[in-house]
């Protein structure tokens, strides 16, 4: 009902010299159309405030490199995760891609074949692991929950079929430094990975008629559709950018780990779709933006890291982890900003029309 | 059937609604409606879409409360204030959708909610399995009780409900469209249970557009338009015809036609021109739904398809603008044989559908004005698929004002838009990708009385530039304004009417409809 009231028809451009806004009113109007967005920085800034007072190893160069280290996997894996949850899919298969990756990659080290070419092929495969789910869900119509979770279990038991042993180390100097060690322009590699796939992604997602098109099809399928958008191409390319992603988060965790195991990787695809809703994406499809997915899986991972400082042993901190992200959720994609804005709004309506009885 | 009547005729009132008004945020639905049904009759609710009949229903079956008039039963006043209570009185729907539970079985449906228990709470399957047969039998049918819901027919599931029913002691049942959903031999037997229950003292109250139905089974209708009362009608003295005029009125005030009809405007919305042809079509078909259906269509003219809702126009508009698969027949446009198999194909060449129903197929909820408006034209302005901003918000600034369109700004997202400003931005997508034929089915409903007359201005300057225009449509001062009419019943062309051979009260047209 409140969300109702809150769509209502805004007012015309002709009432609006009628308006005269009071700097306050101004303020509010201003705050309400930033809160949704930069509600997420907030609470980033909120926790790193917490974590700073709480342990003293918080705010430190090393640690700093630690949560990012660790965050930049997961952001690379968001990305992709954010485009197929836009279009109003999911993608459950990309934890598995990512080991499939490690292992692929460690094999074809093995084989002796140089760094360059065996993450082209790795990669490769992974967008073709991708492009199978695009399939599944365009062409076969197998919803995407479904087709996914299939390929989850199917890609992860190919990568265990294929390395034939418990892991296989990498010894590549080159790989291990342009994924992992490496850096450039003071930004180590990782960093640099995941800051130039969040904003390409951005540009992509906001700038470009493929964007659009995932926005709309992802709104209203049939309105896509009907306007002649190429709603099974776009799919296919969907799935198969989160394939490739995922394979190149792959490359990240080998070449932290230096080593390919078709155990890397298990419940990432979970902290990345966590990550995107609570970037304020919706399930449903069609609403959010990279970027938050990516700040999403920073807050995430600045808690945990917080809580590791502190102490708290890991079952405690999946606890408190599932309530970060019930209530992001909530504040954003449930409209949760929106509802508490509207009952203040509705508040501060009613005092006035009683100040002015 | 005269032994029948009579019967009819000196059975007590069963159910009577006294001025039933009802109103949601800023509409009136239903603004005093009367009706009185005797026991055991059959009794036709009538109207066009947004008359009212689903409000009625809905206030019937105890999902709405009303906000005034009385609703008796056997002479006793009825409060519901909630579905349990109308089916307690004995008032049970039927809704065009069945609401079985498919996977438990024919007996459990029909029970729901009160199995019958022995010691404690077990399931006497006995009982149920006897009961629920004996449920079935009045009704005509002898099913496999044990078996899941899910196995059967949708005549036979129809079946299973009317047990449910007549199983909780039903006296009125309410009949949404039971048919929309049968093949025709299934209806026959649908209408044979259906009297045999009126003979039996249940009362029927039966909610259908199609007038051969209402004749062969109802004996007297009770017409709603714009809420209210248009006419009580008893079926054995009256015709189709006077149950459609009354249907489609004659609310000609102030609009476009009214103007046009008393000499002040051109009251065509085409141009009438008949020099170069843009489409032609032969034997176009999708199994049922439209068959056979032949015409030509020139450039610069405002064609109109007619005929009561589900006849067919719009299933028709769909198949021409690529939205559904063709089974049957030729298109050609433009002087090529053309085949669409998406809406892509039909766009490619300058077609551009305005959906009917707006918010599930026409935009995207959440996206701004400007995104909707050039979601068919992105590549107009974008380079190696780079959207260039400026010139998209200059074509959308340019057409939300061109078109009238009441936004706060171009990114105002489109869901909370009116709905005739919503249409304008559905059209506008259409003029940014400057298509040739525009398809609009159902192009005012759910819009505005001032939003309407935009709408058909804005029609009309697309036709004077030249432009093509289809309009389906089951609103009757709406076809009038075309320069041609094709009039459509049960998927097939029945009828095609110049403009000027319509009469100022279109009797021509509704003459054709049933």
């Amino acid at each position: 009902m409140s969300q109702n009231t809150f769509t209502a028809a805004p007012p015309p451009i002709e009432s609006k010299p009628t308006l005269t806004p009071t700097n306050r009113s101004r303020v509010v109007g201003i705050a309400k159309r930033l809160l949704p967005k930069s509600y997420l920085i907030l609470v980033l800034v909120a926790i790193i405030i917490i974590g700073y007072y709480v342990s003293a190893d918080f705010l430190t160069i090393r640690n700093a490199e630690n949560v990012i280290a660790a965050a930049s996997i997961v952001a690379v894996l968001a990305v992709g995760q954010f485009f197929v949850i836009l279009t109003g899919g999911i993608d459950l298969s990309v934890g598995s891609t990512m080991a499939m990756s490690t292992v692929i990659i460690a094999l074809t080290l093995q084989t002796g074949l140089n760094a360059g070419a065996s993450a082209a092929f790795t990669l490769g495969c992974c967008a073709f692991a991708g492009l199978i789910n695009g399939v599944l869900v365009v062409w076969l119509r197998i919803p995407p929950f479904i087709a996914t979770l299939a390929m989850m279990s199917a890609i992860k038991g190919f990568s265990y079929v294929i390395q034939s042993t418990s892991l296989i180390q990498i010894f590549n100097q080159d790989f291990i430094s342009a994924f992992s060690r490496g850096s450039a322009l003071f930004v180590r590699n990782p960093v640099l990975i995941f800051v130039i796939v969040a904003i390409i992604a951005a540009l992509v997602a906001k700038f470009t008629t493929f964007g659009r098109s995932l926005y709309a099809i992802g709104g209203n399928p049939e309105a896509a559709r009907l306007s002649g958008l190429p709603v099974a191409r776009n799919l296919l390319i969907t799935y198969t950018l989160s394939g490739l992603l995922a394979g190149l988060a792959g490359l990240i965790a080998a070449a932290q780990l230096q080593q390919g195991s078709s155990l890397i990787g298990v419940g990432y695809e979970l902290d990345a779709i966590a990550a995107v809703v609570v970037g304020g994406a919706s399930l449903m499809g069609g609403k959010g933006d990279p970027v938050s997915a990516v700040i999403g899986v920073f807050v995430l991972a600045t808690i945990i890291n917080v809580m590791n400082l502190v102490g708290i042993s890991s079952e405690p901190q999946l606890l408190i982890k599932g309530a970060v992200i019930i209530v992001a959720v909530f504040l954003s994609s449930a409209g949760g900003v929106q509802r508490i804005s509207n009952s203040f709004s509705s508040r501060f309506g009613r005092s006035a029309v009683s100040a002015r009885a | 059937m005269s032994l029948d009547t009579d019967r009819r005729q000196d059975a007590p009132e069963e159910l009577r609604l006294d001025g039933i008004m009802k109103g949601y945020l800023g509409v009136q639905a239903l603004k005093g409606v009367s009706l009185s049904v005797k026991r055991g009759g059959i009794h036709a609710l009538a109207g066009q879409n947004g008359a009212g009949k689903s409000t009625l229903v809905k206030i019937l079956s105890g999902a709405e409360i009303p906000d005034g008039g009385d609703i008796y039963l056997g002479g006793e006043l009825q409060k519901f204030r909630e579905p349990s209570d109308a089916q307690k009185a004995g008032i049970h729907t039927i809704y065009q959708e069945l609401s079985l539970v498919p996977s438990l079985s024919v007996a459990e449906n029909i029970f729901l909610g009160e199995l019958p228990k022995k010691v404690g709470t077990v399931v006497n399957w006995q009982t149920m399995a006897a009961e629920a047969r004996k449920a079935l039998a009045r009704v005509g049918f002898d099913l496999d009780v044990r078996r899941a819901v899910s196995t059967f027919s949708v005549a036979e599931q129809q079946a299973v409900e009317l047990a449910k029913a007549l199983h909780k002691d039903a006296r009125v049942l309410l009949l949404d469209e039971p048919t929309s959903t049968l093949p025709l031999p299934d209806v026959d037997r649908l209408f044979t249970v259906l009297r045999s229950l009126a003979a039996q003292g249940v009362t029927l109250l039966y909610i259908s557009h199609r007038m051969d139905e209402l004749y062969s089974l109802c004996d007297s209708v009770t017409v709603l338009r714009d809420g209210r009362n248009a006419a009580s009608i008893s079926i054995a003295d009256s015709t189709p015809a006077d149950v459609v005029t009354a249907m489609v009125g004659k609310s000609l005030e102030g609009s476009i036609a009214d103007a046009a009809l008393r000499g002040e405007r051109s009251p065509r919305l085409g141009s009438g021109r008949r020099d170069k042809m843009l489409m032609s079509v032969a034997a176009l078909g999708e199994n049922e739904r439209v068959s056979d259906v032949s015409f030509d269509l020139y450039e610069g003219e405002v064609l109109g398809i007619s005929g009561l809702i589900g006849s067919g126009q719009s299933e028709l508009a769909g198949l021409l603008a690529g939205a559904r698969h063709k089974a049957q027949g030729h298109i050609r446009f433009d002087g090529k044989d053309v085949v669409f198999h998406n809406p892509r194909d039909a766009i490619r060449r300058g077609i551009g559908l305005l959906p009917q129903d707006r918010k599930a197929h026409g935009f995207i909820p959440d996206m701004g004005v400007a995104g909707n408006i050039t979601l068919a034209s992105m590549p107009m302005f974008s380079r190696l698929s780079v959207i260039n901003r400026r010139r998209e918000n200059k074509v959308a600034t340019d057409l939300v004002a061109r078109l009238g369109m009441k936004v706060s700004s171009i990114n105002q997202p489109m869901k909370t838009l009116s709905g005739g400003t919503q249409q304008k931005g559905i059209l506008a997508r259409w003029l940014a990708r400057s298509s040739r034929l525009l398809i609009c089915d159902e192009p005012t409903r759910g819009v505005d009385v001032g939003a309407k007359e935009d709408m058909y201005e804005l029609i009309r300057d697309f036709a004077r530039a030249g432009g093509t225009v289809i309009i389906s449509s089951s609103e009757i001062t709406e076809a009038m304004m075309c320069d041609r009419v094709l009039v459509m019943a049960r998927g097939k062309v029945v009828a095609e009417f110049d403009h000027d051979a319509i009469d100022p009260h279109g009797h021509a047209l509704v003459s054709r409809f049933a």
